[in-house]
């Protein structure tokens, strides 16, 4: 990962995460502020419902009052003072006065707490009533004797079941018999529906009325409310505790369907403690008769969520593309000294010891800058110099060859030279025969000389490859042939030829390779003076050809094998040092490419590969 | 039905002032209609089999008027002759002979001969083999019947013919002169009657009036003759106004149907131990009736008191703790009649009751019912067949065993205990029936068995006081 890239991360990791806390913390402050005005909301319609409960109590005992004050109640509180027990008398009486008085509830209850009459449960008269406390009831003058002053939530059996009430006790007292007064109003969805309910938000009311959870039981405004049983675990809580508690209910895979419920226990009057008017419903350490649900729907909130996490993902997507500009822009400045850097560094490597980097800056990339040029103008330096005395060795070593191979023919020279000059001192009448012998000596060392002058001038002088659709394996072929004849007398030489066929064509100058091939072949024969197998291959290869030359000689060292291709340098003992230089130019001026491998006392084996079109090559050598 | 209970007191009260004192002045004369009203309001003039109780007694009162039976049973359950003047028996009491009244003629003028006669009860029973001769009829059955005479003298017995748009034609003190299905039937009396003419020359009888419309129509001086709740009929009377209540004829009971959830006879036995029947007859029937753990009241048979109506809660909880918890936890359905006032808070009561020893008991008339709380006639005074009568209304299979051969206590109680045994039916009360007569009829003197009277022909003694003879006291 380049220095650029990683500072682009960077930047955009910084700005990531800075968006990211800023939302988080937005994100947690508007949730703590939902839950607090959810809790506002529900404690509002708690208060509501309380004071609704209390206003609805109240009516309900002035209803219940009329009941006991009515001629009807005081006849039939007369009727128990003067000893009448025939119930039936009065067994449809509380349903016509709760008629009149519109209460959905009502029952006469003696002295003993035996129901006379009873408005909901016509078949109920002769049991006793369960809502007023054993004991105290004869003596009663007013609810409060008994404890039931106000108005309380109470569970009522029904025919087909029970429900939530809310009751009132009132005492019609004519003689010694006090006449209980017991008048009540379901609590149902039509109390819910007296409820002024903000927006956003509804009510629940579970009627505790078994021990099981009945979702039937659980009521909203229409009747009993959809999707109960997912409230359950909510009521639950609240009847096992007695205490307020909360909790989301998902009704949907979508959040925002989501409400958050605040649940209220609904307790009735504690009939062992003393204090039974209380006309609160929520209170603890008594009965739970209900549970009241507020319900709050997240929708906002969860909107408003979706809301600043686009505009966050907004905001942080802007960011990331400022960030990735400005890094672009602030890694460029920083990393151009560094791309200088790297690309001077890539030219030496190449070769390119002139290569300069130019930085104006004064920091540490400027005196990094600063070190490398003086770096390179040392390399050049230091390059000059050992090219100079690499010319200087290549002139001696040049020197030494010449005068090396000079010095063989110059010998003889000399010596025939001087064998004529004694011949015509010393002994005249041989002279014409040692002249004649003389001559010939002196003419095949002037053609030795000559072929050594004319080696050198040759490779001075290689031509320009003369390019022309070539096979490779005739140019094997007709170097072959032109061994033949060495081949043939050498018979310790075995030839193996691996040639394949098809083969594709190449652009090359089949003279100058035939040339190069000849110079290897050539070799290689040197090679193994003892005889051995010298084996020539051609094959395909992507895009070229190539060529191997095998011999089984006595093999090279590293260290010749790394100085082969070097002009003059040979390992022959009459060799000019000159072929292999010769063949690595051919190969050159082609495109190709030569190698050597070589393991002493085995063979060596120089390998060319040649390209189908040189022309691209050479043009990118050019 | 306290509200119905006190107009009719009203009615009577106000009737009585006048009605008392014209006893004595006047003298039984021929004439006037009789206004008559009930509760039933039937689309034919036919006794059909599974009637219920309301409309049993007002199409058997209503047809007794047109028609008559070959015998009849007193109080006592003897019987006595009617169209028939003599029978015998051989005795297998599988052949039995009824002599025939002579001179006696159907409303159309034919001759009821022993031939119609025979003709007449071999369609009404195709089981029986009815022979006529010259002034008798021979009826063979198979097997004995010894209670012939008291079938013969069930209203569904009648000696009618019918015309062609299904009129009856009878032998009794009034003709059909008007009917209009379910609203009214206009009567006129037979001149010709065997038993002479009635004093009153028509009887109108208005159907499909309830206990509250009667007993507003008598106190408005609408109506003559109305029917009565039972305990409206026990109230003190005075001033005239004449009510009059049966001996029990009617059987209030409880009865499991057969696919009931109820099937363990200890969870049926349990629910008959947990029903308080006293609180229901003195609150709800305002002491009318009289509770009863037996299918035959106690003046038919004289051991109804062998069959205990208390209640007894402990013994309840305790067959009920022996139950698998699958059969405490299942609620009972319980219907009624919804055509009967008292039905409804009777049947709650009883849920009440139940829901006391822990069985849950539901009143409801929609769905399938495992408890049915019903009301059946019984017939006749004569207890084996009543018991037999009663039993056929309250679905009880009918073996050997629950069939009594002959009317002695032992037989009546054996078959009684057979009916009974599994609490198929729970007996609640038995019911008297009750009816009231406005201030201006005079020589109503009902029968103790629900019948518009007591001896003869019903209504034959009636007649009515005129507004110029009320006027002139």
């Amino acid at each position: 990962m380049s220095f650029r890239q990683k500072l682009l991360l960077l930047f955009a990791a910084t700005v990531l995460l800075c968006v990211a806390v800023m939302s988080a913390s937005v994100y947690s402050t508007i949730r703590r502020s939902f839950e607090q005005a959810d809790q506002v909301r529900a404690q509002a319609v708690a208060a509501q419902f309380q004071s609704e409960f209390q206003r609805r109590g109240s009516e309900v005992a002035r209803k219940v009052e009329s009941v006991a004050a009515s001629e009807a109640v005081q006849r039939i509180a007369l009727d128990m003072n003067r000893g009448a027990t025939d119930a039936g008398e009065y067994v449809g009486d509380a349903h016509t006065l709760a008629g009149q008085q519109q209460l959905d509830f009502l029952e006469l209850v003696d002295s003993r707490g035996v129901i006379l009459s009873s408005a909901q449960w016509q078949a109920k008269f002769g049991y006793p009533e369960a809502a007023l406390p054993e004991g105290r009831l004869s003596e009663a003058k007013t609810p409060a004797d008994v404890g039931m002053a106000g108005s309380f939530l109470k569970r009522e059996e029904l025919p087909n079941g029970a429900t939530l009430g809310l009751f009132a006790v009132r005492v019609a007292r004519v003689g010694e018999q006090p006449l209980y007064v017991i008048g009540g109003e379901r609590l149902d969805q039509g109390f819910l529906s007296t409820l002024d309910i903000p927006a956003g938000t509804r009510v629940l009311l579970y009627q505790n009325l078994a021990a099981e959870w009945n979702p039937k039981t659980l009521l909203d405004l229409n009747g009993p409310a959809a999707g109960a049983d997912k409230i359950a675990p909510l009521v639950a809580h609240a009847r096992d505790t007695l205490q307020e508690s909360q909790g989301v209910i998902n009704w949907t895979s979508d959040s925002a369907d989501a409400e958050v419920f605040h649940a209220i226990p609904l307790t009735g009057p504690n009939l062992n403690s003393a204090s039974l008017n209380s006309a609160t419903p929520i209170s603890p350490n008594r009965q739970l008769l209900g549970v009241l649900l507020v319900g709050s729907s997240r929708r906002p909130l969860i909107e408003l969520q979706r809301r600043i996490l686009s505009t966050a993902m907004l905001v942080g997507g802007m960011g990331i593309l400022a960030a990735v500009l400005a890094s672009l822009w602030f890694a460029a400045r920083v990393t151009r000294p560094v791309v200088s850097l790297a690309e001077a560094a890539r030219r030496v490597a190449a070769g390119d010891l002139g290569a300069k980097v130019d930085v104006e800056s004064s920091d540490e990339l400027g005196e990094l800058a600063a070190s490398f040029n003086r770096m390179t103008e040392d390399l050049a330096q230091q390059k000059d110099r050992t090219l100079q005395s690499e010319r200087v060795a290549a002139w001696r070593e040049l020197a030494r060859r010449l005068a090396h191979e000079l010095k063989n023919p110059l010998f003889p020279l000399q010596v025939t030279v001087e064998n004529l000059m004694r011949a015509k001192q010393k002994s005249p009448e041989m002279f014409e025969e040692v002249f004649h012998e003389g001559t010939a000596t002196l003419l095949a060392e002037i053609d030795n000389l000559k072929t050594i002058v004319g080696r050198f001038s040759e490779f001075s002088k290689m031509p320009q490859p003369q390019r022309r659709p070539t096979h490779v394996n005739d140019v094997v072929r007709s170097v072959l042939r032109v061994f033949q004849a060495q081949l043939q007398e050498k018979n310790h030489i075995a030839v193996r030829t691996e040639l394949a066929d098809p083969l594709p064509e190449i652009s090359a100058d089949s003279d100058l390779l035939h040339r190069a091939l000849q110079n290897l072949v050539l070799n290689a024969i040197d090679a193994m003076p003892q005889g051995g197998e010298l084996t020539i291959r051609t094959a395909a290869i992507a895009h070229g050809v190539e060529v191997s030359v095998a011999d089984t000689g006595s093999g090279l060292t590293p260290e010749e094998c790394e100085r082969l291709f070097t002009p003059y340098y040979t390992t022959k003992q009459h060799g000019t040092g000159l072929g292999l230089a010769i063949v690595q130019s051919v190969v050159s001026d082609h495109g190709g490419k030569i190698s050597v491998a070589s393991t002493p006392e085995k063979g060596t084996t120089f390998r060319i590969e040649l390209p189908c079109d040189f022309s691209a090559h050479s043009a990118s050598l050019r | 039905m306290r509200r119905i209970a006190y107009l009719f007191l009203a009615a009577i009260s106000l009737l009585g002032a006048s009605g008392s004192r014209a006893t004595a002045a006047t003298r039984p004369h021929y004439g006037g209609t009789l206004r008559v009203m009930m509760q039933s309001a039937p689309d034919a003039l036919t006794l059909p089999a599974n009637a219920t109780p309301a409309d049993y007694w007002d199409l058997a009162r209503t047809l007794s008027l047109v028609g008559d039976t070959l015998v009849s049973l007193d109080a006592q359950g003897r019987p006595q002759p009617t169209l028939a003047v003599a029978w015998q028996s051989d005795p297998s009491t599988r052949r039995w002979q009824l002599t025939l009244r002579r001179g006696v003629k159907f409303h159309d003028g034919s001759a009821a001969s022993p031939a119609a006669v025979a003709q007449i009860l071999g369609a009404l029973h195709p089981a029986w083999n009815v022979r006529a001769s010259a002034d008798a009829i021979s009826i063979e059955t198979e097997p004995a019947t010894p209670s012939l005479l008291a079938e013969l003298a069930l209203p569904r017995n009648l000696i009618l013919k019918r015309n062609t748009n299904g009129i009856p034609i009878g032998t009794g003190l009034f003709l059909v002169a008007d009917w209009q299905p379910a609203k009214l039937l206009k009567l006129a009396a037979n001149e010709d009657s065997w038993e002479g003419r009635p004093f009153v020359d028509a009887v109108e009888i208005e159907f499909g009036k309830s206990l509250h419309d009667q007993a507003i129509a008598l106190e408005l001086d609408k109506t003559d003759l109305i029917e009565a709740a039972p305990q409206a009929a026990t109230a003190p009377q005075g001033h005239g106004a004449s009510s009059s209540l049966s001996l029990p004829v009617e059987l209030l009971a409880l009865v499991f149907s057969t696919n009931s959830k109820a099937q363990d006879p200890r969870v049926r036995e349990a629910l008959a131990l947990a029903i308080d029947r006293k609180p229901i007859q003195s609150v709800l029937l305002k002491g009318a009736g009289e509770p009863a753990a037996s299918i035959l009241p106690n003046w038919m048979t004289g051991y109804s008191a062998v069959f205990s109506a208390q209640a007894n809660l402990p013994r309840a909880r305790v067959l009920l703790a022996d139950l698998r918890q699958p059969a405490l936890n299942t609620s009972y359905r319980l219907s009624y009649d919804p055509r009967d006032p008292q039905a409804q808070l009777i049947a709650e009561r009883i849920a009440l009751n139940a829901r006391e020893v822990g069985i849950a008991v539901q009143v409801s008339l929609s769905g399938a019912e495992d408890i049915r709380l019903m009301r059946v006639v019984l017939p006749s005074p004569d207890p084996a067949t009543s018991l037999g009568e009663a039993a056929r209304q309250l679905g009880l299979p009918q073996s050997e065993s629950s069939t009594p051969r002959s009317n002695s206590v032992d037989d009546l109680y054996q078959a009684e205990r057979g009916l009974l045994a599994g609490y198929a039916v729970i007996p609640l009360f038995h019911l008297p029936v009750a009816s009231a007569a406005g201030a201006r009829v005079r020589g109503w003197t009902p029968g103790p068995l629900a019948t518009w009277s007591d001896a003869g022909s019903p209504l034959s003694g009636i007649w009515l006081e005129t507004r110029a003879e009320a006027g002139t006291r």
